[in-house]
């Protein structure tokens, strides 16, 4: 039986099990459901719960065990001089093992038929069936063969396992149902698991994150120095070793141009939020809100290119020229102006909502005093919401500090420590993207060194955002 | 009704400050006032009373076009103060809301210290010339609100800090550090114990010998002992406007005489 068949049964014994368990609690309190202590549909639920949930928890497990325990019993049969030899070679076997499956299937031969097949004339046959193999050794083809036999016999196994369990649950969970027997609180307690299983995902993902980026780094300052990496000013990678890997220049290179985007975002997107939580009219602010939120919608490699043939020799024409301060089109400037134009919506609809927040009470005990509305705004508004909107800035800044695309396509990849904003400079995250999709081997400082920028970054961007959320929660508080 | 004490009703003015005739409000479709005449006399505590719903906070936003900041209501009908109609186009309504002043029904402090809570309308008119007279004006208001006490060794701690008492305390000193010419209270007194809302009756007696105050209460006694003038209102309309003692000994309305003696409210 394949896996998706079994799972589906033992689903469709859950729904029964939901029926049935309903029905039985009825019958026990004589169809009264008054004296029954939850609700019938709780003694449904809980029937289904143990039908399913055991029997696809243990199938998981098996999914999980089972390759492991095969491979552990086929690994012998292999010669391989290292780990990384035999690890090719099991694959191989993988492959075929899989691959005689889909010939027997194809080819219908009996399982005698399969076990004495040669090794000479199967490569060829294989590659009809869509295995993607070039040689099969006779050593591969009994290692696969047994491999395929384990993998039967251990499925056999499982469906009778999953089955079994599924099926005594059930019957165990009828059993209990009584009209004292507390189904609900069954029933509670498995959403709370569900949900705590759920916010799990999301925080092991996390730390899988950080674990995988602090283990690389560990790896590359083994081979580098982290003197070097975090005292050094030059960026000079080569193919050949003998790379200077500073930090600093990507640091500054980001910093300058997040400085520059927020320069530009935060007052128009403040200036934004004020106008439309306090000015405009209803209809006004009906369409300039979603309006101005449709920027925001615009991927950032489109922003990116706008950078690149719109805004770069704009600038570079207008200004840099003229000024004498450098002939490229790709430049801090460009990237930061983009970048700005980027963050306004997402400054304004946060600040929008924080201004939002402010009690009308406020605005009704100023205007009643006879100030006017920029009095208002300026002496009672924005001092009430400055701690909310400092959150939105700093949520801004971690923003701009992880973009790439704008920069590649707007700044240029050159590493430089230049205070000229119409130089072209790069950040982090661009040499993350360069370093990893370059040539070089994986395990040289060249490659290595992204998972170190990308570890710098995101301890950057996280301090960040605990302040942010740090200074947010502070203001929610106030008017509790 | 016996153990309610009188004002001293020695009414020297007649002269109206805001006159109101045929005012009408409606909040959407909801009609919240109807017909609502009433003059307003200069140097008098003017008291409205009523149950809840009403249309008392309302007909007190009207008077200083607080109104204006909600979306959906609609005034129809003349209010002058002074007589000049405030809902002249010509009128600026922020002029107006500094010479009528408000304390509403919810304390409202700003999110800032108490001394700037009290210094804000004085500075956004200009009233100071030096740090001296505006510490003068602070203290002073304060003390009128009967705050100073409590307040003065911490005028730098922010206002929201303080109890919902105090709270409504600063914002009476709040809006008589304006001084306005009429001064519009909603339920200034309504968490207040009784030795704050003595002081507060006195400072509203106190202030009458130069505006005039309007004061919205659901006590009784307080109406009867702070105001010369009573207003009933009911459902939306005035039902009656009179000299306090006659409204509370002697109504002409059957409405009136049941919402005073507790039938109706
Ligand atoms: N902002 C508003 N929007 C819509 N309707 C309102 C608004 N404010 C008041 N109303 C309506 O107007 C009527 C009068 O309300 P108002 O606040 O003037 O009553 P009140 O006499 O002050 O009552 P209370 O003694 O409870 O304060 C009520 O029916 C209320 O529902
Ligand atoms: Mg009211």
């Amino acid at each position: 039986m394949s896996i998706g068949i079994l799972v589906l049964a033992v689903l469709i014994l859950a729904a029964a099990g939901f029926v049935l368990g309903r029905q039985r609690a009825l019958a026990t309190a004589g169809g009264d459901p008054r004296r029954l202590h939850s609700l019938p549909g709780h003694y449904g639920q809980f029937t289904a719960i143990l039908a399913a949930v055991p029997a696809l928890v243990l199938l998981a497990i098996w999914l999980l065990a089972q390759p492991l325990a095969i491979e552990s019993r086929i690994a012998p049969m292999l010669t391989a001089d290292s780990p990384a030899d035999r690890s090719l070679a099991m694959a191989d076997v993988r492959r075929i093992s899989i691959g005689l499956d889909l010939l027997a299937v194809s080819d219908r031969l009996s399982e005698d038929a399969v076990a004495s097949l040669s090794s000479e004339t199967l490569a060829p046959r294989l590659r009809q069936v869509g295995t993607a193999v070039t040689q099969v050794t006779p050593e591969a083809l009994s290692a696969a063969k047994a491999h395929r036999t384990m993998r039967h016999t251990l499925q056999i196994w499982m469906t009778a396992a999953v089955g079994l369990t599924a099926a005594t649950c059930f019957v165990f969970a009828l059993l209990r149902i009584r009209p004292d027997f507390r189904a609900r609180n069954v029933s509670e307690r498995f959403v709370m698991w569900l949900l705590i299983a759920a916010s799990l995902v999301a925080v092991a993902t996390t730390a899988g994150i950080v674990l995988s980026l602090v283990s690389e780094t560990l790896h590359f300052f083994r081979i580098y120095p982290a003197r070097e990496f975090f005292l050094s000013l030059t960026w000079n990678p080569q193919f050949r070793g003998g790379s200077d890997l500073g930090i600093w220049p990507l640091l500054w290179g980001t910093v300058y141009i997040s400085i520059i985007a927020l320069i530009v975002a935060v007052p128009i997107g403040l200036l934004t939020a004020v106008y439309l939580s306090e000015y405009a009219s209803r209809r006004t602010r009906g369409w300039a809100k979603p309006a101005i939120e449709i920027l925001a919608g615009i991927p950032t490699i489109v922003y990116g290119l706008f950078a690149l043939i719109t805004v770069g020799p704009a600038l570079r024409d207008w200004f840099a020229q003229p000024l004498g301060l450098g002939a490229s089109s790709s430049s801090v400037m460009t990237a930061g102006l983009v970048m700005g134009i980027m963050l306004i919506p997402f400054v304004s609809s946060l600040s929008d909502d924080i201004i939002n927040a402010v009690p009308q009470s406020l605005r009704d005990g100023s205007y009643g005093l006879g100030a006017t509305q920029s009095e208002t705004v300026k002496l009672v508004i924005l001092p009430a919401a400055l701690p909310g909107i400092v959150g939105a800035v700093l949520l801004a800044a971690s923003r701009a500090i992880g973009e790439t695309m704008i920069v590649v396509l707007g700044a240029g990849a050159a590493a430089k420590l230049s205070l000229n904003p119409f130089e072209a400079m790069t950040t982090v995250t661009v040499k993350i993207v360069s370093q990893l999709t370059g040539d070089t081997e994986f395990a040289s400082p060249e490659t290595l060194v992204a998972f170190a920028l990308g570890l710098t970054l995101f301890v950057m961007t996280l301090v960040l955002n605990v302040l942010a959320l740090y200074i947010v929660r502070k203001y929610r508080e106030q008017y509790e | 009704m016996d153990d309610i004490r009188f004002a001293e009703r020695d009414l020297c003015v007649t002269e109206a400050k805001i006159a109101a005739r045929d005012v009408q409000v409606h909040y959407g479709t909801n009609h919240a006032l109807k017909d609502v005449n009433v003059d307003i006399l200069e140097q008098t505590v003017t008291a409205f009373i009523g149950p809840s719903g009403c249309g008392k906070s309302t007909f007190l936003r009207c008077l200083n076009r607080m109104n204006d900041t909600i979306p959906g209501c609609r005034i129809e009908g003349r209010l002058t103060l002074d007589g000049q109609d405030i809902y002249d186009p010509r009128v600026d309504p922020v002029q107006l809301r500094a010479k009528v002043g408000m304390v509403f029904q919810k304390p409202n402090p700003f999110p800032k210290s108490i001394y700037d809570n009290v210094a804000y309308g004085p500075r956004i008119h200009g009233l100071t010339r030096n740090k001296a007279e505006l510490d003068e004006i602070v203290e002073k208001s304060l003390r009128r609100a009967a705050l100073w006490e409590e307040a003065k060794d911490r005028l730098a701690s922010p206002g929201t800090g303080l109890s919902g008492g105090q709270q409504q305390r600063l914002c009476i000193a709040r809006a008589i550090a304006t001084s306005p010419e009429v001064l519009l209270m909603d339920e200034p007194c309504s968490a207040l114990d009784p030795i704050a809302t003595a002081q507060i009756e006195e400072l509203i007696d106190e202030l009458r010998a130069q505006f005039s105050v309007v004061i919205v209460t659901h006590s009784m006694q307080q109406a009867a002992r702070v105001s010369q003038r009573t207003a009933f209102f009911h459902l939306g309309r005035l039902v009656e406007y009179g000299e306090t003692g006659q409204i509370f000994t002697n109504p002409h309305d059957p409405r009136t005489e049941s919402y005073i003696s507790g039938r109706i409210g």
